[in-house]
């Protein structure tokens, strides 16, 4: 028996967890896989779009939708939830003010609007007049230097200044005789000091012209610091950018948090899927946690529900178009997923905006706005209200509407 | 104005155009064929994959089962590297009825289709999906071609004998001097050029877009009814023969396994413009119940993509104009000269994929009737660049070739089992293809998660590789994005939602390619 059962290993679930764990509370975290921040940027976003492009991240949060799920709680409180995130984790892992976004540059050349980031990315900022010396590694394949160059170099920067930058390789096989290394075997052997090393010698032998050199972000992944080494050889800036999945930074935070969170006191339960509930009256009383062996009934005085939405599999679409929240059975602000598919790609993709509504406490409700449990809370992807990739905002969602469920379970009592 | 002279232009690089202009070449004479897009964007590259034993007409149209029977083993013999030696099973579901199979057993004897009833028990156990209730089953010789490798292969091979294969090149007009074909303009879409080809012959094999072809050499309104049909790609091989209905060949009656995904089709709706075929949710609906009927569970597979094609049936009085499924599936050549007072052109329309060699044959005997000539047809006999060694193609083909290759060539989409080194020869050898036109010949992003991973990086390859610059490399990346869609939000459904949430994640999350800035002029081409 626990107080609180946390069901999800991603940015909401891992932040609720500690939260909870930090204010004394007994909590147990399940979670079928390690959560979602593997596929992330190993930033912090809040509000990158508008869909203009967002400066002052907390300004625009003031300012969403009544359906949006910033909108119940309130810039402030975002703010604090980021801020106090920000603190937990440290400044060798995020910097930068939830007030102000950085716009840093993609593994396309893209100006990617974010709240919070590592420091090894931070140099990377778009600011006019500047210039990337951008360095590819010949066996990495997703970080295309000469596309991201080229792009970056026909981009202007968000203040009207100009923007230029140079591409250039470097061929440094992180183990012999591999043709096709992931971003992590890069990060691994980067952890190595001598590794390290000879790496940054080669990229600052290959680095053409540019105040800030752009590398992908394989900086190491245990040991921190790994850029600061880079950079001193280099002898310039250095900036990660991020690279589809596996994240390297987003394994960073995950690594990171895991940690805090066990030193807080959570029992952790990995590789086991929730697969039900049981109720007395109202309330949950336990979730059906799928173990070898058997199904097993975990048991709090409050569950906080941050399973993702569709990308993990948590809210599912039917052959029929049919919507739905498999474990729970949860209200859903759509059922029929039909008319929310666009014919064309770009632009809106209200499906993915579809979710569970929730109260001002984070409680999941029904049509008529009633909580339908009293003790279940939700946080991050699953909730309604936001098509979190095109704003840039699933990870400010996350940490607030994880916050606000600890905070209620809690009483706000810390 | 660019010029070119030629005896022959084919007009259309679908199976008919390039069956047609290999046909033309082998026999000697000079041949240019255009197409207005890539080669096999039409028709061809919109079916459901099968190489037809002619099972599937032994009853409804007898002539067309036996030509099928026989052109299936010609293009195993001479095209064996787009043919996968899959079998057939024709089968008899709960609720149809079982006296068919005898009536289709009786046809395939009637008209030389190899057909031989087997038992239940061993049908599901080679096929152990099936439905368990069926009640008869009849193994027959399909298999499953590659349509993209089929007219490629021809070209190749009209190529090494002098033909030209022009690719965007679209027909602008037919000119004739008095009652005779003289010339064909084009426009190169890619080039910016005007091209006169200067010719004694035209053959019109555009398929759905014949009509309009014929209207601009001036003949009289070729009626072409588009026969529109959908298919939807199934992720894995549910199974690994293809499985047809035993009934009279109707809507959602076959499942084909081709490469690394299982086909299902197909409908049959009258449709005006073949340019704009839908994917009406209504159709999927029916083709899932149809997939269910044959694989109970169909449903709870998980459905990658869905598109829609078009037969290019000619106009028949004999049927009413809305009635494509009852049309013949023959040949039909539409002689000009006694119609419409214009020598030296013909039209052809209907047809089908496994019999394309014979088509051209009938075709270019035509022509030469009409040019008093009588050279004769080759195209049985001579292999096809890339079949030398008579290899049929199996799925397994390119993990054998990764498995060689590893150490040395980094895999860029890992769905589909496509290397580094065959996108870069690719984009050299085609240095103004569009991701598309690459996809069609290498699979690139045809696989589960529809070019989540390898888009980014095809593109990024291409900028590398400087056939593109990081403007183009990425209008390329938006074109190939936007293509893709179309084909997903028809079927966008169980695991494939998680899927294109992944990949909303990589482009619009953590890339931003939306605000990448947008290139001068969208790349279209």
């Amino acid at each position: 028996m626990s107080d609180v059962v946390v069901i999800g290993a991603g940015l909401a679930g891992l932040t609720a967890a500690l939260r909870l764990a930090r204010s004394g509370r007994s909590v147990m975290l399940v979670t079928k896989g390690p959560g979602g921040l593997q596929l992330s940027q190993g930033t912090l976003d809040i509000l990158g779009y508008t869909p203009e492009r967002v400066e002052r991240p907390l300004e625009a949060v003031a300012a969403v939708a009544s359906d949006h799920p910033y909108a119940s709680i309130g810039a402030d409180a975002v703010g604090a939830a980021v801020a106090w995130l920000a603190g937990a984790l440290g400044p060798e892992l995020l910097v930068g003010d939830p007030a102000r976004n950085l716009h840093l540059p993609t593994a396309v050349g893209a100006l990617r609007p974010t709240a919070l980031a590592q420091p090894s990315m931070v140099a990377g900022d778009a600011i006019g007049g500047r210039s990337y010396a951008v360095v590819g590694v010949r066996q990495l394949k997703d970080f295309p230097a000469d596309l991201v160059a080229g792009n970056l170099a026909r981009s202007t920067a968000p203040d009207g200044g100009a923007l230029a930058a140079s591409a250039a390789w470097v061929d440094l096989p992180a183990r012999p005789g591999e043709a096709d290394p992931s971003p992590l075997t890069y990060a691994r052997a980067l952890d190595e000091e001598a590794f390290a090393a000879r790496f940054a010698r080669a990229v600052a032998a290959a680095a053409g012209p540019g105040d800030v050199v752009a590398l992908p972000a394989v900086l190491g992944v245990r040991r921190s610091g790994v850029w600061r080494q880079v950079a001193e050889v280099v002898g310039r800036d250095v900036c990660e950018i991020p690279l589809p999945p596996p994240s390297v930074p987003g394994l960073r935070l995950y690594e990171a948090l895991l940690a805090l969170v066990r030193a807080a006191g959570v029992r952790i339960v990995t590789g086991s899927r929730i697969v039900g509930r049981t109720l007395e009256a109202d309330a949950v009383a336990s979730v059906t946690l799928a173990a070898a062996g058997g199904p097993r009934q975990l048991r709090a005085d409050a569950f906080v529900y941050a399973p993702g939405g569709f990308e993990s599999g948590a809210l599912e679409v039917d052959s029929f178009g049919a919507i739905s929240e498999p474990v729970f059975g949860l209200p859903l602000t759509a059922t029929d997923a039909g008319p929310l598919i666009p014919a064309t790609y770009w632009g809106p993709h209200p499906l993915f905006a579809v979710g569970v509504r929730t109260d001002a406490a984070g409680r999941p409700v029904d049509a008529a706005g009633a909580a339908v449990h009293p003790n279940l809370y939700v946080a991050g992807g699953l909730i309604a209200g936001a098509e979190r990739w095109r704003e840039k905002s699933g990870d400010g969602i996350a940490v607030a509407t994880a916050v606000r469920a600890a905070d209620h379970i809690t009483g706000g009592t810390r | 104005m660019k010029r070119l002279e030629t005896d022959v232009v084919v007009i259309g690089g679908g199976s008919t155009g390039l069956g047609v202009v290999r046909d033309a070449a082998l026999r000697g004479y000079r041949a240019v064929l255009v197409e207005r897009v890539d080669l096999g964007q039409g028709t061809t590259g919109r079916f459901h994959g099968l190489l037809h034993s002619g099972g599937r007409y032994v009853v409804s149209d007898p002539q067309s089962a036996t030509e099928c029977a026989e052109e299936n083993a010609i293009l195993r013999r001479i095209q064996s590297a787009a043919v996968e030696d899959t079998g057939g099973f024709f089968v008899t579901l709960p609720g149809d009825d079982p006296s068919y199979a005898d009536q289709f057993l009786a046809g395939a004897a009637k008209t030389g289709v190899p057909a031989t009833e087997i038992s239940v028990a061993e049908a599901l156990r080679r096929e152990p999906r099936l439905h368990p209730g069926i009640q008869r089953a009849i193994e027959v010789a399909d298999g499953s071609v590659d349509g993209w490798q089929l007219v490629w292969g021809a070209a190749r091979s009209a190529m090494s004998h002098g033909a030209k294969v022009l690719t965007y090149h679209r027909v602008t007009h037919i000119e004739r001097e008095g009652g005779r074909v003289s010339a064909v303009l084009c426009r190169d879409e890619k080039g910016g050029e005007d091209v006169r080809i200067e010719c004694s012959f035209v053959l019109n094999c555009a398929g759905p877009w014949a009509g309009q072809i014929a209207a601009m050499a001036g003949a009289r309104e070729v009626e072409v009814v588009a026969g529109r049909g959908i298919m939807i790609a199934m992720n894995h091989r549910i199974v690994n023969t293809v499985i047809n209905r035993c009934v009279y060949p109707t809507d959602g009656d076959i499942l084909v396994p081709v490469h690394t995904v299982s086909i299902i089709g197909t409908t049959d709706i009258h449709e005006s413009d073949p340019d704009h075929l839908p994917i009406p949710r209504d159709e999927v609906q029916q083709m899932l119940d149809a997939g269910e009927a044959m694989i109970p569970g169909f449903r709870t597979a998980r459905a990658l993509h869905a598109w829609s094609g078009s037969r290019p049936l000619i106009k028949d009085d004999r049927v009413a104009a809305h009635d494509t499924r009852n049309m013949s599936r023959g040949m039909a050549v539409i002689d000009h000269s006694e119609r419409d007072g214009l020598s030296g052109m013909l039209t052809i329309g209907g047809g089908k994929l496994t019999t394309y060699r014979l088509m051209a044959e009938h075709i270019v005997d035509a022509m030469g009737d009409q040019l008093g000539e009588n050279r004769p047809c080759r195209t049985a006999d001579e292999v096809i660049p890339g079949s030398e060694d008579r290899r049929l193609y199996a799925v397994t083909h390119r993990l054998e070739e990764r498995e060689a290759d590893r150490l040395d060539d980094p895999i860029v989409c890992e769905c589909e089992l496509m290397s580094r080194s065959m996108l870069v020869d690719a984009l050299h050898a085609q240095p103004n293809a569009t991701l598309d036109d690459l996809r069609r010949q290498l699979r690139l992003g045809m696989g589960p998660c529809q070019g989540g991973f390898c888009a980014a990086r095809a593109a990024g390859i291409a900028c590398s590789e400087q056939v593109a610059d990081a403007e183009r490399a990425t209008g390329l990346l938006r074109l190939f994005l936007k293509h893709r869609w179309i084909g997903l939000w028809p079927i966008l459904y169980g695991p494939q939602v998680r899927q294109t949430a992944l990949d909303h994640w990589i482009f619009a999350g953590t890339l931003d390619v939306e605000h990448l800035p947008h290139p001068e002029q969208e790349v279209v081409r």
